[in-house]
């Protein structure tokens, strides 16, 4: 295939999950099969709400924020805080110093931004009135504000933006990464995305929308179950993901290394309904043709899929449809992520773009947990049990979202003259 | 009062996360002391009317800014006063 554009390569990660902090950390959970789910312990906002939950780390404001600026920051932008300096750092790329400020972009997105911190401060009006409620609250959790406090920190001042876009929002960020550099508009872009759900209102009404796992209160590992025949929901989960995007000549000339290409990205809207998705999965298939189309790539060069995958009934059924779709009789290898972390929602699409870097610079392949009979409406080559091993020389992530939003985005060899060495899993 | 008011201002910047270790009456609120964002002065200026009863308008809001801790312990005291005689 010739290059008539700048390749985009992924040179830094940094994830805040369920399964801790630290993207390669995380990534040899995945292959271990380790689930980051758990009961929401005693003193939790979800104690007695629901029976299995995502739980990332605790973090303060003060391990990422000066002390006068931290605030009613919200969570979601905390932990788009952390991920971001992690993915930075990882990257080896001080903006300024490495990167021409101007040159740098941001765009980190969330679906709801700080509803928690914004469900407190209802509360505290409701019961000790209306000096309770502080000029503060909006730079503390509107969605924009993890992009925003990301360029404060780090002196980013080329574009920003959030995509609020719910459970694509994080796919859209990294797609909207792929497209500022392959239009010329950013040298380096910070992208991802980020979810901090974990509060009643939000949990209630997934669960009153029957879109929750339940009925696993014994066992809260089993209640993500993608693909599974006896799959009933999604568990909610919070976190953050973000990746270094940068063009490759750009990451050649300070000698840094890629993890993997981003090569494209499709997106599509079903104009279908609110919350459920085209029964064909004919969105999806659009959004992973497109991805295709723009990476130069065909179907046969695809080795892996990360599953938007949700455990839900007619989620799953839907995307296998869309696969078999693009890729006929040969489905590539599939897994679903959120099987051991939940569903972070805006934070979905950026983990998951972190995932699948890994898997291409590492040749390894997590598996979905939890899927112990695979449903017959969801036939595709499915890694479970264990991780798989073996070079992947191009890998989709699919997300899709409440309100019919589908992103599909393409990874493939890093590019740069020097690419991560394959340590951990896969050694 | 004044004591009162200037304890209660020290308190209230302490809970938003400033070092109050050095302050004083002298200290101006603005760049060459505490260096106070706008929210900060507008969420003290909301305590303050929470608890004296004493407004500060918006377009007052930048002058606030301008004063050391004393002087807005004494704007406060008047305001209150002046509240009081109205009454």
């Amino acid at each position: 295939m010739s290059v008539s554009h700048p390749a985009a390569v992924i040179t830094g990660l940094g994830t805040f999950t369920p399964l801790g902090r630290g993207a390669a950390d995380t990534f040899d959970a995945l292959c271990h099969g380790k689930s980051g789910l758990r009961r929401p312990p005693a003193g939790h906002l979800l104690d007695g709400t629901v029976g299995s939950a995502g739980i990332a780390p605790d973090i303060e404001a003060s391990e990422v924020l000066p002390p006068s600026e931290g605030r009613l920051v919200d969570r979601f932008a905390l932990m788009a805080l952390a991920a971001a300096d992690d993915a930075l750092a990882d990257a080896g790329l001080v903006v300024g110093r490495d990167a021409d400020p101007e040159r740098v972009a941001v765009v980190v997105s969330s679906g709801a931004g700080g509803l928690t911190t914004y469900e407190a401060q209802a509360h505290d009006r409701v019961s000790r009135g209306r000096t309770a409620v502080s000029p503060y609250l909006l730079p503390g959790m509107l969605p924009n504000m993890a992009a925003a406090r990301i360029a404060i920190k780090h002196g980013i001042r080329g574009w920003s933006s959030a995509v609020s876009t719910a459970c694509a929002a994080g796919a859209h960020a990294v797609a909207e990464a792929a497209r500022l550099i392959r239009y010329g508009e950013a040298d380096v872009v910070v992208c991802g995305g980020a979810e901090a759900p974990l509060n009643p209102t939000s949990a209630l009404a997934f669960d009153h929308a029957r879109a929750l796992a339940g009925g696993w209160d014994d066992d809260p590992e089993a209640a993500s179950r993608p693909f599974d025949r006896r799959r009933n929901g999604f568990v909610l989960a919070e976190g953050a993901g973000v990746l270094v995007v940068e063009r490759a000549d750009h990451a050649d000339a300070r000698g840094a290394a890629g993890y993997a290409d981003l090569l494209g990205w499709g997106a599509s809207t079903d104009a279908f309904k609110p919350t459920a998705p085209r029964p064909g999965g004919e969105g999806a298939a659009q959004a992973m043709r497109g991805a295709l189309r723009t990476g130069g790539l065909t179907p046969d060069e695809v080795g892996y899929i990360n599953a938007h995958g949700t455990a839900t009934k007619l989620g799953d059924v839907a995307e296998t449809r869309a696969v078999r779709a693009v890729f006929g009789d040969r489905s590539p290898a599939v897994s679903s992520t959120k099987s051991m972390t939940g569903h972070l929602l805006g934070g979905s699409g950026a983990v998951e773009a972190a995932v699948c870097a890994l898997a291409v610079s590492r040749g390894t392949l997590p598996p979905t947990h939890n899927l112990d009979e695979v449903d017959p409406a969801c036939d595709l080559d499915h890694v479970r049990g264990e991780a798989r091993r073996g070079p992947v020389a191009a890998a989709l992530s699919n997300s899709f979202a409440f309100g019919g939003h589908n992103v599909s985005l393409l990874f493939g060899t890093a590019s740069t003259r020097t690419t991560r060495q394959r340590e951990g899993e896969g050694t | 009062m004044s004591a009162e008011v200037e304890k209660f201002i020290i308190e209230a910047l302490e809970n938003m996360n400033y070092d109050v270790s050095e302050v004083t009456g002298d200290t101006p609120l603005g760049p060459a002391g505490l260096d106070l964002e706008s929210l900060s002065v507008a969420e003290i200026a909301i305590q303050v009317e929470d608890t004296y009863g004493v407004k500060f308008e918006e377009d007052e809001m930048e002058s606030v800014a301008l004063l050391t801790v004393s002087g807005l312990v004494k704007e406060i005291v008047d305001r209150a006063a002046a509240a009081a005689a109205a009454r």
